[in-house]
């Protein structure tokens, strides 16, 4: 296949049909998110980094245990819930709402008021997240998944996040134009469903707590759906809209988008319980869940191939756009996650991966294969129009590529692998406990690995975003590619 | 899609949905269990747990325990959690209700614990002391376990799993923290048990060089010894040893840990779960020391 010489030069792609009134209105709106979008990535980048230096300590020390143990700040069991929230609530949560302001600001056609607001929400939320991790360190972590956070620092949480959502209300209010795209479906989704799910588990495990076992079917509920209507539905939203808008061209089906975003806000916020298989719970609590992992195929199956048909003929062109490549990489990675997810849940095959290292590999696919990746890919796309300059260097941009690809490949295989033969030892009785850890060691020692290959990543592009941020970026008309565009001419089979 | 009201409603409504078939209709299901009595009213289980149980259950919470250990039995049906003697039934939502935060993990990079304090103390305080038992009971206040010599004959012929006086168990009382072996063990999951292996985790005996569990070092102070040595002083040796004239002491949050620890125990049989009814009858059957010194081979595996 040909690449497709012209089609990178079309950005924005529908500038071809837009008029030059559009394009002025478009670069108000983005003026106008500048210093929020801006202060939310900038945020989120710094967050990006701590937290990768504390996954690199966290994985090594888990094969080499002995460092700093007299230092109760630097034990692993503080470590890495401090690790995991930095990725959660520091650099996903910030990335993703500093993306999701920009593209409802451009869906909604309106200009961004009164940006003080978010800034002020996004100070608070940094304020937040410093608080709760202090919090874990000093020992006052609450001791459930994804809510180690003190109380205290939740409610710093959700007041920055009353200022945020505030400003997306705001925006609903002013938007220009009858139809709501389906970006804004996810996004709008996302926007609420994050406090309902924040708000009702804090009130169900700190203010009216729930009884023994409840207490950890809350948590799970909280953190699978944490992962579903609030990350996966701004990547989901996010994808929506850089795969047409690069590759300029409609998206294949409104009416497969309309089914798998019912169905996915349907299914996969019944999913969780089946990480309690086994447990002391009601049989039907997992079974339940169970049955919506499967379900959760529906919305997989449609929105992967609306974004395939949409890509179709067009997968050339990730040659050149880093974010579409990205961007579909991501896409691509939802589907692999769900898949993943699915057989780490059935009930015959959850024995051999059910309390093994399998879980982590999950929320990685999760969180950074599927998420993050697309969250990357927005940030190559929306920084140029925000800073007014271009990114500086195709090869940074593809070293940060190709680092975080394997990275996060050579991660989930590493885990997988190594929580199938961990899992597989656990299950057999036969075999000392302390043979399934000394079966997955080779495959923690391959994931330290891993986790150079996205330190290096994550460094790369934060120091390429730092020159963005600094002024210091190409100043061109001409978007950034990953390759040189062929000669104009070239056939593009399109 | 045309409407801000029916996109609104959906997204409200798929989330109620999902929140009171997972979390309200299960709470009104298992979410106000009262303990278990017969029908005097008497032998009761679950109990409410001391203020020490309690301190320990948020400080294994604060140092993450949980992502490494769970405490949760699953039927025999689905898991070797019953073969592995982990416990003698399944768990159920019952054995939890005064648990806060309630621990049942995600993962077990370590053991199952919920029958941790059932495996240790109970059992060692049951099962009598076998005759001929090299270790005596020494005076308070015993020297260092290396730096005494025992009856070297006896000690040498059962290294690994020579058992412990009864009441080793029980307490960090001295004798059993002093055990003048050279073999050098405190009975497995006893307090003494615990406090050496938070503190140095790879020392234990029999061999756990290839654990890579954390060292908790910081529940513990290493002082100078004033007088006597202090009677809860662990009983280090090789390289973990505090230097001559030093020694290491558990911390109160440490022995909190520790009595959070020896507090797991799901042993009681609930009339809701089959297969816990006879948890006395066959004591061979749970790790108890004196168990595993009679037939090595049915030795639980060293965690």
């Amino acid at each position: 296949m040909t690449p497709a010489a012209d089609i990178p030069l079309k950005q924005p792609a529908v500038s071809a049909t837009a008029g030059e009134a559009e394009q002025y209105e478009r670069a108000l709106i983005d003026a106008s998110t500048r210093v929020p979008v801006l202060m939310f990535y900038a945020s989120a980048m710094v967050w990006l980094l701590i937290g990768t230096l504390l996954a690199g300590f966290v994985s090594f020390k888990l094969h080499s245990p002995d460092w700093f143990s007299d230092v109760s700040f630097l034990t692993w069991g503080r470590l890495r819930p401090v690790h995991m929230n930095i990725m959660v609530y520091g650099w996903a949560s910030m990335a993703g709402m500093g993306t999701a302001i920009w593209l409802m600001a451009r869906l909604c056609r309106t200009t961004l008021r009164h940006p003080l607001l978010l800034v002020t929400g996004a100070w608070f939320w940094n304020i937040g997240v410093a608080i709760g991790i202090t919090g874990i360190l000093m020992g006052y972590s609450t001791g459930y998944q994804w809510l180690e956070f003190p109380p205290y620092a939740a409610l710093i949480l959700l007041l920055a996040y009353a200022l945020i959502i505030s400003w997306a209300v705001l925006m609903f209010r002013f938007r220009r134009g009858e139809q709501i795209y389906i970006t804004q479906w996810y996004l709008l989704g996302a926007f609420l469903w994050f406090p309902w799910l924040y708000a009702a588990a804090q009130a169900m495990l700190f203010v009216v707590p729930v009884q023994g076992v409840m207490q950890a079917a809350v948590g799970w509920w909280y953190s699978n759906n944490l992962m579903f209507l609030w990350f996966g539905a701004i990547a989901l939203g996010t994808a929506y809209y850089m795969i047409p808008k690069v590759i300029g061209r409609p998206v294949y089906s409104y009416h497969l988008a309309t089914i798998g975003f019912w169905t996915y806000a349907l299914f996969s916020s019944w999913t969780g319980m089946q990480r309690l298989v086994d447990g002391p719970f009601p049989a039907w609590m997992i079974t339940a869940s169970i049955a919506a992992t499967i379900l959760t195929m529906i919305p997989v199956a449609t929105v992967g191939l609306n974004h395939h048909m949409t890509m179709q003929g067009y997968f050339p062109v990730m040659r050149y756009s880093p974010t579409l490549r990205f961007t579909v990489f991501g896409a691509m990675s939802y589907t692999v996650f769900s898949i993943v997810g699915l057989l780490i849940s059935l009930r015959s095959t959850a024995r051999y991966f059910h309390f093994s290292e399998a879980s982590v590999a999950y929320s990685h696919l999760g969180l950074y294969a599927f998420f993050t990746m697309i969250m990357f890919g927005s940030m190559y796309y929306i920084v140029p129009r925000l800073v007014g300059r271009e990114w500086r260097y195709a090869t940074l941009i593809k070293l940060h590529f190709w680092a975080s690809a394997y990275g996060i490949g050579l991660m989930s295989l590493m885990l997988l692998a190594g929580g199938l033969a961990q899992g597989a030892s656990q299950n057999d009785p036969s075999l000392p406990f302390i043979e399934s850890v000394q079966s997955a060691l080779p495959y923690l020692r391959g994931r330290t690995l891993a986790a150079l290959l996205l330190t290096a990543s994550h460094f790369i592009f934060a120091y390429h975003f730092g020159l963005m941020l600094f002024g210091l970026g190409r100043t061109s008309t001409v978007p950034t590619f990953l390759n040189p565009v062929e000669a104009e001419g070239s056939e593009a089979h399109l | 899609m045309k409407g801000l009201v029916p996109l609104f409603i959906g997204l409200f409504g798929t989330f109620t949905f999902s929140w009171v078939g997972l979390t309200v209709i299960p709470n009104l299901q298992i979410g106000a269990l009262n303990p278990q009595m017969d029908e005097e009213g008497t032998d009761i289980y679950p109990m409410p747990q001391s203020g020490m149980v309690d301190r320990g259950r948020r400080i294994y919470a604060a140092n993450g325990c949980i992502y490494c250990h769970s405490q949760q039995v699953r039927p025999d049906y689905a898991s070797a959690d019953i073969d592995r003697k982990w416990g003698q039934r399944r768990s159920g939502p019952r054995d939890y209700v005064f648990d806060r935060p309630v621990q049942l993990g995600k993962e077990r990079m370590g053991p199952d614990l919920a029958n941790v304090g059932k495996r240790g103390g109970a059992e060692g305080e049951k099962s009598p002391a076998p005759s001929g038992s090299p270790a005596q009971s020494p005076a308070p206040g015993g020297q260092p376990a290396a730096a005494n010599p025992s009856p070297a004959g006896a000690a040498s012929s059962q290294p690994a799993s020579s058992p412990q006086p009864a009441g080793a168990a029980a307490s960090p009382s001295p004798a059993a923290a002093a055990s003048p072996n050279p073999s050098g063990e405190p009975a497995m999951y006893s307090e003494a048990w615990h406090h050496k292996h938070l503190y140095a985790p790879r020392s234990m005996n029999p061999d756990t060089r290839d654990s890579n569990m954390p060292a908790y070092q910081f529940l513990y102070q290493t002082r100078r010894i004033n007088g006597d040595q202090s009677a809860d002083a662990l009983q280090l040796t090789g390289a973990d040893a505090p230097p001559v004239g030093w020694e290491v002491v558990p911390t109160y949050d440490a022995k909190c840990l520790v009595a959070y620890l020896m507090s797991r125990d799901q042993s009681h049989p609930l009339k809701e779960v089959k297969g816990g009814a006879a948890p006395a009858a066959s004591p061979a059957a749970s790790p108890a020391p004196g168990a595993a010194a009679a037939s090595p081979a049915t030795q639980p595996p060293k965690k």
